[in-house]
């Protein structure tokens, strides 16, 4: 006797709907392992459509505190999240576990920088939802060196970036970098304030640009994972919300960029 | 020769002409345009086209033409 149907079966899978994307393939997503790494207003919107998309596997990187005025734009943070001054990578995790049960959304409270990516177990896909250049090249040098796609984004109230570094083609995000990115490098525009070591304008942030750069960041994530790299976005889109202008533009390889000037092939690319 | 480029402000809409020569570099494209508008400090980088120009690059390297619209637009970098 053939297998009978349960009438509302279909409806009880939480990834059904996703599976009816021809494209997406449901099954690697939910294998892979995602570095997430800034907990604040990126990371917030990250982590949920991680989730929301199926991972299950995420770690998300922050060494900072929650503070009244992460609130207009932190979908997870609470006023008595930001009253008790928690970690924000620790209760990034926790709320996105009550989103989807089975993901194991685990916290490393830590600056990048005090990381080794190179430990077990390797990501498949880390993100860049940071807050200052200097930790944006750290984390774009390990993931180049280490092969590993990374998506980082960058946003100042409505205008927003989103760059796709997919080793080992193509320019990474050091190569699209100039003078002008440097001299702000040591510049921390933290929202506790407590690493900047001088007085910094806070970068103005808003919810509306935040989810649009986070939503792109996992878009083009789920197209890595989904074997469809050849449509991500090469090599930055460029987001202005008051203009409504989205472009993608074209960065170059840089031959003096230390990634590519005396990049040897790490174990995992031979 | 030197070349004459025309500087778009991403922000305002605002341009501004600029006489360059060949050995001038993006860098030097940047913080022109981003001083004479008197801008905050911060990233900023600028397109030909569809195409983002390397700082460290040479106008002549870069492939710069007299009479290029070239802008400029603020790099965001904040996420927290």
């Amino acid at each position: 006797m053939s297998e009978a149907i349960k009438l509302g079966e279909i409806d009880e899978d939480r990834l059904d709907r996703s599976r009816r994307i021809g494209w997406l393939d449901v099954g690697k997503i939910v294998k892979s392992r995602c570095l997430v790494v800034g907990a604040g207003a990126l990371g917030n919107e990250v982590v949920k459509s991680l989730v929301l998309s199926g991972f299950k596997e995420i770690v998300v990187v922050d060494m900072d505190r929650i503070v009244r005025s992460n609130l207009n734009r932190c979908v997870f943070f609470r006023e008595e999240d930001a009253e008790s001054r928690l970690q924000k990578a620790s209760v990034v995790a926790a709320r996105a576990a009550e989103l989807s049960p089975t993901a194991r959304v685990t916290p490393v409270v830590s600056s990048i920088q005090d990381i080794d990516l190179s430990s077990s177990p390797r990501p498949d896909v880390v993100f860049g939802c940071l807050d200052n250049i200097a930790a944006r090249l750290h984390l774009n040098a390990h993931s180049y060196h280490l092969g590993i796609p990374y998506i980082d984004g960058g946003t100042n109230g409505f205008a927003g970036r989103v760059h796709v570094v997919l080793p080992p083609e193509g320019p990474c995000l050091q190569c699209g970098m100039n003078r002008s990115h440097f001299r702000i490098m040591e510049k921390r525009h933290s929202c506790t304030g407590i690493e900047a070591s001088f007085y910094e304008p806070k970068v103005p942030a808003e919810i509306t640009t935040t989810s649009v750069i986070a939503a792109i960041q996992v878009r083009e994530a789920l197209k890595v994972l989904s074997g469809k790299s050849e449509d991500c976005i090469r090599h930055v889109a460029h987001y202005d919300g008051l203009r409504n202008r989205f472009e993608i533009l074209e960065t170059s390889i840089d031959p003096g960029c230390p990634m590519h000037s005396r990049m040897e092939p790490h174990d995992s690319q031979r | 020769m030197p070349l004459r480029v025309k500087v778009r402000n991403a922000e305002s809409g605002a341009t501004v002409d600029m006489e360059l020569e060949g050995e001038n570099t993006i860098e030097d494209i940047i913080e022109g345009a981003a001083g004479y508008w008197e801008k905050d400090a911060g990233a900023y980088v600028l397109r030909r086209g569809k195409r983002l120009l390397r700082g460290q690059q040479t106008v002549a390297e870069a492939g710069v033409l007299n009479s290029d619209d070239l802008e400029l637009i603020p790099d965001p970098e904040g996420g927290g």
